[in-house]
């Protein structure tokens, strides 16, 4: 695919997003106004941007990667203004800012390229896992924690003579550095972490110190997971270790064990933890738990349910009857009003993105660059499983953004630039 | 190394593909039931509808009317301004629930169908009235709310009817349900509630649940007795402590365990007024399952009886399976055992007795008037069929105004008017007895002057337990009911 015919499509999806908004406000009596034409100008400025900085930096990028994260973000953007115009408009200053991350990223790697990273690997690993430990400040600090539906994901700082707090999610930052740091440690370690130190059964154990990774991977897990109630950041993290664990070593030991660890860490979190306990009752038997903890669920099941396959219309359905319509659940709001159709076309995007990504992956001969496209398409591909699965009722909600459609500033940053160094790895794999 | 890879990218492919699977069986297969789910307030055709005519009491209180949306003219929003007062007679209609009470009954009245049809549409084009009609009620709303507060927030029923036409002055089941809520925004969630109720709010006690009528049940065995010219009041029974029942090891006794008089004879009069089982179940051996269920049938036992909202029939096993077991009529008689009936019915077995043995068809829709107000049609009163001759009716009348005046039923007494009544103390197993209370009044009215029939059924003694009777329990809600209706 052309450079050119990635610039068409990346308008055609600024074009999605600019109608949508249109057909919103021609629901509720209104003709073309200035949100249609702020709409396109932000989504063509953003991704334009991006593939500017593509052209410049990163020629020999993936062309399939853009255009694909413009439609998805485009769709889910038209719920979010079909629910709530004020988070609209405050995520359209979002995209901005995170096209600008995207293409600050490019410039910063434009001559060092990704292998720059590995040199400051522990600094972005302390600096990740500082991220992640973030909200755990108390309230009184200027820069402090805050618990938002029982989860403490979020960092607020108050800034003197701003009456609103800035406020971001450091987890989805985090969980890219971690993803750097996990790339570029098992680039070194991989072999050693492959090798047999001893056969138990049909099992072959590395030596035991290479598998100390792997009890970090828990232990980070849980300690998310504990101090901090977020169910779906620490299924996410654990998920992407044990998967780039397999991925470089290509020992089936670490996706056992790792499967024998979650299954565990449930089973303690179901004993332990009423609101894990709640939400796999729900998950259960949602109806049961109509007025409580199934209560989002059987939302989301009637939207979709109403949504049938066509949908009801962008404009036309009750989205805003599901609780959290605009992060986690922006799916089933998608599903509602564009129906079975949008659905898949939302699926697709996905798939589409995961491919890609692993598609540079495979094509990478540098390990640490194999290892980083992968470890970042897990990422995303594993993120929208987690929260669709959730809504699809495929396994208990855990709270996680949808990559580039939920609403909140920093996933979108978070993903634009996994985007941004995706397109930097195809580009360098290219010559 | 990439063997890995792939692998890692099929299991999230794989992944994707059971979400892929899981959206359609949501959104498609299972779909329409999400959809159409009581409880998904996606279905707005819940609070508005076409507009249905008003429903208004005899003394013209509206308990029912439409008013227009406020976000479409050509919708109307259901009302019922006196929420739980009427609901059992009135009931509601909901596109989610459907509809009960007069609301389904009389829906071909209240909607405007008649456009639907090639006279209607000839009728709508020749400007004639195509707006729904109204009903006027026979209900009195007065004597309802009297009832109502007078039962209270007892398990039960309370019925009152003009014995002379059949028309219900009151009809009130507890525990109701306010129909403005199977309407209103949540309607969903309450309708479900109310269906899934163990005590079943939504169930009308008075027509359409059966209880055992206990001595209530006398009236029919008496009546039986006096149509076959077996007995008269002043007839002579043994009066026994208990009554051996032949071929059982089982005895009947009296309610307090003790003689009915002197423990030597007794008159049928004086045991009707204390309501002695031992009189009573020797009685009904005497007249004998065959005679006895013929009475029981003659007042409409074993058949639905004709009525404006649904009907339980009231049941008594036949009079084969009866005669061949002489303990079973033996309790039969006293309104134990499998003998069932609804408040409707005991307050029609008292209505016979004040209307000289006649049961009127009893009618909940005095008339139906147009959106102009002009009366289209009304409810002629029809004779539904005799239960018993006027010679024994007016027998029964003395017998059950001495109830009143010195017997079971002394708390139904109303100053200054001739009460008549009867008494029953249901005992059930398990629980604790169902008061009862079926009275009228005045006895023989002179021509023209108003009369009424009540029954009361107070379940499992209402707030007073095991110590409930039907003439310290059910009684006393008769009274005010009687009183409100002479006052």
């Amino acid at each position: 695919m052309t450079r050119r015919a990635e610039a068409g499509l990346i308008a055609a999806a600024a074009l999605v997003a600019a109608v949508g908004v249109g057909i919103v406000e021609f629901t509720r009596g209104n003709w073309l106004n200035a949100q249609v034409v702020v709409t396109f100008a932000v989504f063509a400025i953003t991704f334009g941007a991006v593939q500017v900085a593509v052209r410049l930096w990163a020629p020999g990028g993936s062309s399939l990667l853009l255009p694909t994260a413009a439609f998805l973000t485009a769709i889910g953007f038209i719920e979010i203004y079909r629910i709530d115009g004020d988070l609209a408009a405050v995520q359209r200053w979002s995209l901005l800012i995170a096209g600008g991350a995207a293409v600050g990223v490019l410039w910063v790697l434009r001559t060092s390229g990704v292998a720059v990273l590995r040199r400051y690997r522990y600094v972005l690993l302390a600096v990740g896992v500082g991220f992640l430990l973030l909200p755990l400040l108390p309230d009184a600090w200027p820069i402090h924690g805050a618990t938002v539906n029982g989860s403490r994901l979020w960092v607020r700082i108050d800034l003197p003579g701003l009456d609103r707090a800035l406020s971001f999610q450091p987890g989805e930052i985090a969980k890219v550095l971690i993803t750097i740091f996990l790339a570029s440690y098992l680039a070194e370690r991989a072999e050693a972490m492959s090798t047999v130190h001893r056969k138990i059964g049909p099992f072959k154990l590395p030596e035991p110190r290479h598998l100390f990774p792997v009890f970090i991977a828990a232990g980070a897990a849980f300690a998310v997971l504990t101090y901090q109630r977020d169910l779906g950041a620490s299924l996410l993290l654990f998920g992407l270790f044990v998967a780039m664990l397999y991925i470089a070593t290509g020992r089936s030991f670490y996706v056992i064990s790792g499967g024998f660890i979650a299954i565990g860490a449930g089973l303690v979190a179901y004993g332990a933890f009423d609101h894990v306990q709640r939400r796999i009752e729900a998950w259960l038997d949602p109806f049961g738990h109509f007025s409580d903890a199934g209560y989002q669920t059987v939302q989301a099941l009637f939207a979709m349910g109403s949504g049938a396959l066509t949908g009801s219309g962008i404009g036309l359905g009750r989205p805003d009857l599901i609780p959290a319509a605009t992060t986690d659940f922006i799916f089933a709001a998608v599903a509602e009003e564009m129906g079975l159709a949008g659905s898949f076309a939302v699926l697709a995007g996905f798939a589409l993105l995961v491919a890609a990504g692993f598609g540079i992956a495979i094509r990478s001969r540098d390990r640490f660059r194999k290892y980083l496209a992968s470890g970042l398409t897990v990422v995303i591909g594993l993120q929208a499983f987690i929260i669709l699965a959730g809504v699809l009722r495929i396994m208990p909600i855990t709270g996680i953004t949808l990559p580039f459609m939920s609403y909140g500033g920093s996933s979108l940053v978070a993903n634009m630039v996994i985007l941004a160094l995706l397109l930097k790895v195809s580009d360098e794999e290219r010559v | 190394m990439n063997v890995a890879l792939r692998r890692a990218a099929y299991v999230l492919f794989a992944a994707f593909i059971v979400l892929v699977g899981s959206s359609t069986w949501i959104q498609a297969i299972n779909g329409p039931e999400y959809r159409d789910d009581p409880r998904n307030p996606r279905v707005v055709a819940w609070r508005t509808g076409r507009e249905r005519g008003p429903i208004v009491t005899a003394d013209q209180q509206v308990i029912a009317f439409s008013s227009p949306a406020e976000d479409d003219a050509k919708l109307f929003q259901r009302e019922y301004p006196f929420g739980d007062l009427y609901a059992h007679a009135v009931g509601y209609t909901s596109v989610l629930f459907g509809s009960r009470g007069i609301e389904r009954t009389h829906a071909e009245e209240l909607t405007s169908d008649r456009d639907s049809t090639i006279s209607g549409v000839l009728n709508g084009l020749l400007g004639g009235d195509t707006r729904p009609r109204g009903l006027r009620l026979t209900l009195d709303h007065t004597l309802q709310t009297v009832a109502t507060e007078a039962l209270g927030e007892q398990k039960g029923a309370v019925i009152a009817l003009d014995p002379e036409t059949g028309a219900v002055l009151a009809l009130v089941s507890f525990p109701a349900f306010d129909p403005n809520s199977l309407i209103g925004a949540d309607a969903g969630q309450t309708g479900i509630d109310l269906e899934n109720d163990p005590d079943e709010p939504l169930r009308n006690r008075a027509t359409d649940e059966t209880y055992s009528p206990g001595s209530v049940f006398k009236i029919l065995t008496a009546t039986s007795g006096l149509d076959n010219g077996l007995v008269s009041p002043s007839s002579t029974f043994p009066d026994p402590v208990e009554l051996e029942l032949p071929g059982s090891e089982s005895t009947i006794s009296n309610f307090d365990g003790e003689v009915c008089n002197d423990g030597v004879a007794v008159t049928l009069e004086q045991a009707f007024i204390r309501s002695c089982n031992t009189t009573f179940a020797q009685l009904g051996m005497d007249v004998g399952g065959n005679r006895l269920v013929e009475t029981a049938e003659d007042f409409g036992f074993n058949e639905i009886i004709p009525f404006d909202l649904p009907v339980l029939a009231s049941a008594i096993p036949s009079g084969s399976e009866l005669e061949a077991n002489l303990p079973a009529t033996a309790q039969t008689a006293i309104g134990q055992r499998d003998v069932q009936s609804t408040p409707l019915q005991m307050a029609l077995a008292g209505a016979a007795v004040a209307n000289g043995g006649v049961i009127m068809k009893p009618y909940l829709v005095y008339d139906v008037f147009t959106s102009d107000g002009v009366v289209e049609s009304s409810t002629a009163p029809e004779e539904w069929r005799r239960a018993m001759s006027p010679a024994s009716a007016s027998v029964l009348a003395e017998l059950m105004e001495q109830v009143v005046v010195s017997g079971t039923g002394r708390r139904a007494a109303v100053p200054g008017i001739r009460i008549a009544g009867k008494t029953g103390t249901a005992q059930v197993t398990g629980q604790a007895p169902h008061a009862w209370f079926v009275g009228f009044g005045p006895v023989a009215p002179s021509p023209g002057e108003p009369s009424i029939v009540v029954a009361v059924v107070v379940e499992s003694g209402g707030g007073f337990g095991e110590s409930a009777t039907g003439g310290s329990v059910a009684a006393p809600i008769a009274q005010q009911v009687l009183a409100a209706f002479f006052g």
